[in-house]
């Protein structure tokens, strides 16, 4: 007797998980199509304004489409912006899954940056540790900085977007007050660090392929390492889960035993160290040295890139490249069309506007299915406090 | 030394402040009007940068600076009306649609100016009009008051006097309150019959509205172009101007104005060889120990309260 009902649990159980996996399937094929549904649509937008404008709109779009792939260098010009932005994407989904508005990745990728480059000026270090040393000082300097909010918002209460923007501001005037004073060789009349020892320089892909592949590097394999760690760190352990149930619901992880404080100071400084590597990505290996502005707004684009990728880490990868396909084709379309590189941001603000609504639409779809089978939240949900009770549990 | 402190005490440097203050007073209580009804408003920088430009460009092809005026603040209002629609109707989150906002502004301004200029940097091309000045009668005379406080641009007035008609309006109307109620908790706003998603409307429009000046006098007072993304961060930090001012309307304006002297201290100094960084970074290293002090002492509160409390019932 015993027996028997315990196969039939087992059994029930493969039933249920097979039925979970399908679920899981369904609803992120249902994304994939959300997701590039909202695409077309900015685009189609951008291509109505194209329109209204008049200035050649079909060769316009075509260079916009089709410009990255046009020229080798120009694919170049597309891994090197892309590198960055994956790594922003990166750093900027951890926060959010909590529902954190993190949006420090600019002044933890400016620290990363300015800490890589100092310590590869200053510190005479041989070939592989002269990335190694600079890249872990930058990645621990992004966590550190990024350590600030996070403890303001965790311990204290403090309102994230405010201090994450106003410390963003601090360190960018910091950055240009060392790059200004104290960086830049005498003589020169550019603001701009000297250059870094050779040592310190990612390999460049154009020297490796000998094609003119413009300044991608070899940054790349840390994108496919961070790409990986964020995901195991997310979806294999248990701070990540806490992280997502903190996400879910902040009061019921905190009841559930999660010590929400820690984690959520815990995923600013995280996000923090990624988005350096992005620092040191741009020091590194893009200009080989420091230079006014290196960052431009790259934060808050990596927001972009994020959200198109609903903060799964491992989408983050292809919404950086489509997001940096666009970046680059807009250079080209206003070289050759003279429209502006700017509609590429309106494009960006469409598909961030339907995005947040679509969250709406999911919601409502979510509650309408009360039975709670076939929406994609509560499979979600359901499947996220079947699996870790054992993990609460440690935690209590 | 002396010369930092000749700078410091000169009228000039005075007037120059209440000048560089009046771009962070204006979105900073339209930044309180949308905090305490529960909408904050990050898309402040994006609507004061489209004000700035429609007022440029509008004022340039109508030669009427008031043509432009409007126009600045009916487009500043139709964003604030997209930011309710998605956020009241479509329950969007919306630091996230004001964030796209924001760079919806930063990418329309520039490429409509490219289109009808030519040149992305500024619209330095066309012929835009200034916002006037206002002579004061009688104060205009006196030798130092009259060079601080007349002949500002009228925009300047229009902000301190707004600040004491937004404190009017959030502590002694009926809709003001109404707002702040809805803000403090909007379950038992609702509760009472209040319409909370018509309060917040109401409290993003006064927002856009007040942004919208921000952006104008920007664009149109102490100069007359628009230039790429040039409220530089003011809406952020009007933003924090807000929780730096303990959320109060007077708070709100005296911070505004610490960061509008840092500001006009950085230019000042800037002949004088101090690095013009470290300056700048003063108001938003207030910022963040004022946002840390600011909840220790409400921890601390708190907590004593709490000891009271127990005390009382043993």
């Amino acid at each position: 007797m015993v027996d028997t009902s315990a196969i039939t649990l087992s059994e029930n159980r493969a039933v249920e998980r097979a039925r979970i996996r399908k679920e899981r399937v369904r609803s992120s094929l249902i994304d994939l199509i959300v997701t590039l549904g909202t695409i077309m649509i900015a685009l189609l937008i951008g291509f109505i304004v194209t329109l209204a404008v008049g200035k050649e709109p079909i060769k316009a779009y075509t260079a916009l489409l089709t410009g990255p792939l046009s020229q080798v260098n120009r694919l170049g010009n597309w891994i090197q912006d892309a590198t960055t932005l994956i790594l922003i994407g990166l750093s900027v989904s951890i926060a959010f899954q909590a529902r954190q508005f993190n949006l420090g990745a600019e002044g933890s990728l400016l620290v990363g940056a300015l800490t890589a480059a100092v310590v590869a000026l200053y510190v005479p270090l041989p070939p592989v540790l002269g990335i190694v040393v600079p890249l872990l000082a930058a990645m621990t300097a992004g966590f550190l900085v990024a350590l600030i909010p996070g403890w303001m918002k965790a311990y204290l209460n403090a309102n994230e977007v405010v201090s994450t923007l106003m410390i963003n501001a601090i360190i960018a005037n910091l950055y240009q007050y060392l790059l200004i004073n104290f960086l830049t060789p005498e003589g020169d009349n550019v603001r701009r660090s000297a250059l870094l020892p050779a040592t310190s320089a990612f390999p460049l892909l154009a020297d490796i392929f000998n094609a003119n592949l413009g300044r991608a590097n070899l940054a790349i394999v840390l994108v496919l390492i961070a790409v990986i760690a964020v995901w195991v760190l997310m979806r294999r352990t248990s701070f990540g889960y806490e992280v997502r149930m903190i996400g879910a619901n902040e009061k019921f992880a905190r009841y559930g035993g999660i010590n929400t404080r820690r984690v959520i100071m815990l995923s600013f400084a995280i996000g923090g160290a990624v988005a350096a590597i992005g620092g040191v990505h741009l020091a590194l290996g893009v200009h080989n040295r420091l230079i006014l502005g290196i960052s431009a707004g790259l934060g808050f684009e990596g927001i972009v890139v994020a959200m198109l990728a609903r903060n799964n880490p491992l989408l983050v990868p292809i919404t950086g490249l489509f997001y940096s396909y666009l970046r680059i084709g807009g250079d080209i379309m206003e070289r050759t069309a003279s429209v502006g590189a700017e509609i590429v941001q309106v494009i960006q603000a469409v598909i961030i506007l339907l995005i947040t609504a679509q969250f709406v639409i999911e919601f409502v779809r979510a509650r309408r299915n009360t039975s709670g089978t076939s929406s994609s939240r509560t499979a979600a949900v359901s499947d996220a406090t079947a699996v870790p009770s054992e993990q609460s549990r440690r935690n209590i | 030394m002396e010369s930092v402190l000749q700078v410091i005490f000169s009228a000039v440097f005075v007037s120059t402040i209440l000048r560089v203050s009046t771009p962070l007073i204006l979105p900073a209580l339209g930044g309180l009007i949308a905090e305490l009804g529960g909408v904050p408003n990050i898309a402040l920088e994006g609507m004061m940068l489209t004000a700035a430009c429609a007022g440029v460009l509008v004022s340039a092809y109508t030669q009427s600076e008031w043509l432009g005026l409007l126009a600045g603040v009916l487009l500043a209002e139709i964003m604030a009306l997209i930011l309710g629609f998605f956020h009241l109707n479509l329950k969007a989150d919306i630091i996230l649609v004001g964030l796209a906002l924001n760079i919806l502004a930063s990418g329309a301004t520039i490429f409509v100016v490219y289109l009808l200029t030519g040149d992305k940097g500024s619209s330095s091309k066309l012929v835009s009009l200034q916002m006037p000045t206002v002579d004061i009668p009688f104060i205009k005379d006196i030798p130092v008051l009259g060079e601080i406080l007349s002949g500002q641009n009228l925009l300047t007035y229009v902000a301190f006097i707004a600040t004491g008609l937004v404190w009017l309006f959030l502590y002694r109307t009926r809709p003001g309150i109404h707002v702040r109620a809805v803000g403090e908790n909007p379950d038992a706003a609702r509760s009472v019959g209040i319409n909370v998603t018509a309060m917040r409307y109401l409290a993003l429009l006064m927002s856009g509205f007040l942004a919208a000046l921000g952006g104008i006098h920007l664009s149109m007072g102490y100069v007359k172009f628009f230039q790429r993304d040039m409220t530089a961060g003011r809406g952020f930090i009007a933003l924090a101007a807000v929780y730096l001012g303990a959320k109060h309307p007077v708070g709100t304006l005296i911070a505004a104005v610490v960061f509008g002297a840092a500001d006009a201290l950085s230019i000042q100094l800037g002949n004088l060889k101090i690095p013009s960084q470290l300056v700048q970074m003063i108001p938003y290293v207030v910022t963040v120990a004022s946002l840390i002090l600011y909840a220790v002492v409400r921890k601390r509160q708190a907590a004593a309260r709490q000891r009271k409390f127990q005390q009382a019932s043993l």
